[in-house]
């Protein structure tokens, strides 16, 4: 009987090769935009740590976090300078670290899949790399969870990277980072589908709905939030009671076609900016749509100056999401130079177990690596067969979703989409940033049992 | 002639504990509740192939009750969720057998409570009541309580349960037993998505601190099947032998269920609307 390689076994026997090519006289240099910490000063620095978070009264999470909180620090900085950020783990396991949304190098990506070196527990790493593209970008562990369902993104590790433009619109008078987190998650479900992560809490920005301080606003401001869903596995809704957003940028990326939309959704590590115009003065809940995960914590009060009481939460209207009212409705003008297929399937392992995934029949490690050529365009055709939604993520690119279930599209630039159940989607991107890169679904049950792969540039 | 009466006789020492025999829900209990919001109505088909039959001259078996042999066992099962930890069944127990028509048996009452999920127990753990009334020509006793300690363990293609019951009589010929002890337990493989398919195992040994003997007590072996097509539905299929002179010795059962979800409930990974 043929035993699967997992991803943390792969990993770890990656671990030993990167470790003998990083052999004494092979040391890492900064000069090439990764290595070991610099003596150069860093202009951020993260410390990761275990951490007693008390995201509400008496309820004390054990996790691990940056720089002893959660979110970790929000890092702002502008497109194109070079950064130095070096990440020390004070944890127990080895951790990396990924700039998600970044059109960087392999080596400082953070993904231990595409070359990025693990940081071994005691030691500093640092990263180097010039911010871009420009908008709200985001850094998180991309280390394996598996069945320990304490590890990996159901930790505290991650946090904002909002890369500035060099010239900002200015179109608001406050800006507000928002973080959505699921805490404490266990197997279960089960029964007639195969087992999932469900969880205890729900937080934003660290803290459950009532505990923490509450946004303050004023009338009249028009308020731009930065929302992430920075859990492992949900995907979620939100509304701003008594208020309408308009949504701006998804994936850190003005949309072509801002819509004003009473509730939003998001799947993991997607991002949404927010434009609320702040005209309905009182203590309200921006939240969870769904009553039982915001009783589980999901959600924050916004308190608009001079008005006291209790928060209040009004459920939005019904509100179907899909991603073609943002872009063009008219087909990509540019036609690829490749197309490559991508098939998704699920191999059930039994009612108490997580499924396992295929990309084109097979999981990563064996997943086929494809190799691309510089400055070509690919269309990555995707044909979901599985019974579950996928958040798939492209690193180190940014790619235009051109066609969803059969209907095309255009203009709306994303790292993350969802290919719904049973459905197809297209995305198309440019090959304009070579080095290793890895595509996977980012829900973490998904990617670290199978659905992974990597591009190689020729 | 003699060796008529004896017969007769050993018919009727059996049948206090095929009385007891509950031939009308037979199912090994899975720790977990029903939803909040949410109704499970279940219909429990139970036909015994070979059974009691009445004694001559008699419609009734012995202990002036029903023959079970090729009676259809007809019981609707209502459960209703109260939070994520407990639930309210409701039965309805009827049978149906040539010459008797449909007849109604008896009502029971079944609250449930479990550990709840935040617990993280390495085992699904719950606690059901059930009590009610059952006609005397359908059983010896009519008000019964049991209390069902559940205990179960899904871990990859592996279903196990284990339902230590134990049963109570409040009016009837057991009034002075005192506690029967009535396990129940199940082991399956699931062999896809969609198909499951093991054992079940019904007991029922008598008082605890006094046993009836092997030969009396009932014991009932069910390969059975599960089939997982939609959350929404639940069918199981089995056919039991009872291989003790206490047990009716061949039954076919069949569950088919409907789940009805009275709020929309997000489900991981989904794209469900904002409700």
């Amino acid at each position: 009987m043929t035993r699967r390689m997992n991803r943390r076994e792969f990993v770890a026997a990656t671990a030993t090769i990167v470790a003998g090519a990083a052999a004494p006289g092979v040391r890492w240099s900064a000069a090439r935009g990764h290595g070991q910490a610099a003596e150069s000063p860093a202009d951020v620095k993260l410390e990761i740590a275990p951490l007693k978070l008390e995201i509400g009264s008496k309820k004390v999470i054990d996790t691990v976090a940056y720089n002893g909180a959660v979110p970790g620090p929000p890092i702002r900085w502008p497109e194109g300078k070079p950064i130095a950020i070096d990440v020390t783990n004070h944890s127990k396991l080895p951790e990396i670290v990924h700039w998600h949304g970044q059109w960087i190098p392999s080596v400082e990506d953070g993904a231990m899949e595409e070359g990025s070196p693990m940081i071994a527990p005691g030691a500093t790493q640092r990263y180097s790399f010039e911010p871009r593209p420009a908008g709200f970008r985001w850094y998180h562990t991309h280390s394996f969870a598996g069945h320990h369902l304490d590890r990996g993104l159901y930790t505290g590790q991650f946090g904002c990277f909002y890369v500035d433009p060099r010239e900002n619109a200015g179109a608001f008078d406050q800006e507000i980072f928002l973080t959505l987190h699921d805490w404490n998650a266990y197997m279960g479900g089960g029964g007639d589908a195969s087992m999932d992560a469900l969880y205890d809490y729900g937080t934003i920005n660290g803290k459950m709905l009532g505990h923490g301080d509450p946004l303050r606003v004023r009338e009249g401001q028009r308020v731009l939030l930065h929302v992430l869903n920075a859990s492992a596995t949900l995907m979620h809704w939100v509304a701003l009671a008594g208020h309408a957003m308009t949504v701006v940028a998804m994936d850190g990326n003005a949309v072509p076609r801002p819509q004003k939309m009473a509730a939003v959704r998001l799947a993991p590590a997607e991002r949404l900016d927010l434009l609320v115009e702040m005209k309905n003065p009182g203590v309200w809940v921006l939240g969870e749509t769904r009553k039982e995960l915001r009783d589980a914590g999901m959600g924050i009060v916004l308190e608009y100056a001079g008005q006291t009481g209790e928060a209040r939460w009004m459920d939005p209207p019904e509100t179907e999401w899909d991603y073609r009212p943002f872009a063009n409705s008219t087909a990509v003008g540019t036609e690829p130079d490749q197309v490559i297929p991508l098939l998704f399937e699920s191999e059930f392992e039994g009612h108490g177990e997580f499924d396992y995934w295929t990309i084109n029949g097979k999981s990563y490690p064996k997943t086929d690596t494809i190799t691309l050529s510089e400055g070509k365009r690919y269309r990555l055709a995707m044909t979901n067969k599985s019974m579950d939604d996928h958040p798939i993520h492209l690193h180190r690119h940014t790619f235009e979703v051109t066609n969803l279930e059969g209907r095309p599209m255009s203009g709306l630039q994303k790292d993350v989409v969802v290919v719904k159940a049973g459905t197809t989607a297209a995305v198309d991107f440019m090959a304009r940033n070579p080095g290793a890169t890895l595509f996977h679904c980012h829900q973490q049950t998904h990617m670290d049992f199978g659905f992974m792969m990597l591009f190689r540039y020729a | 002639m003699f060796e008529g009466l004896l017969v007769a006789a050993c018919w009727m020492g059996l049948s206090a504990t095929v009385a007891a025999q509950n031939n009308y829900e037979i199912q090994v209990y899975g720790s977990d509740t029903v939803a909040p919001q949410s109704t499970m109505v279940e219909l429990h088909s139970n036909f015994t192939m070979e059974g009691t039959k009445p004694l001559p001259g008699s419609v009734y078996a012995a202990d002036r009750m029903f023959p079970t042999n090729h009676a259809e066992h007809e019981t609707v099962e209502i459960t209703n969720g109260i939070n994520n930890w407990s639930e309210v069944g409701f039965y309805i127990f009827t049978a149906e057998r040539s010459g008797q028509g449909v007849q109604w048996v008896g009502d029971h009452i079944r609250p449930r409570v479990r550990a709840p999920d935040s617990w993280h127990w390495p085992v699904g753990v719950s606690l059901s009541l059930e009590f009610g009334y059952q006609r005397r020509v359908f059983s010896t006793d009519t008000w019964t309580l049991e209390i069902r300690p559940i205990i179960d363990k899904q871990t990859g293609r592996w279903y196990l349960a284990f339902n230590p019951a134990m049963d109570r009589s409040f009016h009837g010929e057991s009034v002075n037993q005192g506690v029967t002890f009535a396990p129940a337990a199940k082991v399956s493989y699931d062999f896809n998505r969609v198909v499951s398919g093991g054992l079940e195992y019904y007991a029922d040994y008598g008082t605890i601190f006094n046993p009836d003997t092997l030969h009396n007590q009932q014991q009932q072996f069910f390969p059975a099947i599960d089939l997982n097509v939609s959350p929404q539905w639940e069918i199981n299929f089995g056919v039991g032998l009872g291989p003790t002179a206490g047990t009716d010795r061949w039954i076919v059962k069949g569950i088919l269920g409907r789940h009805f979800d009275w709020k929309r409930r997000p489900v991981a990974g989904s794209s469900d609307s904002a409700q």
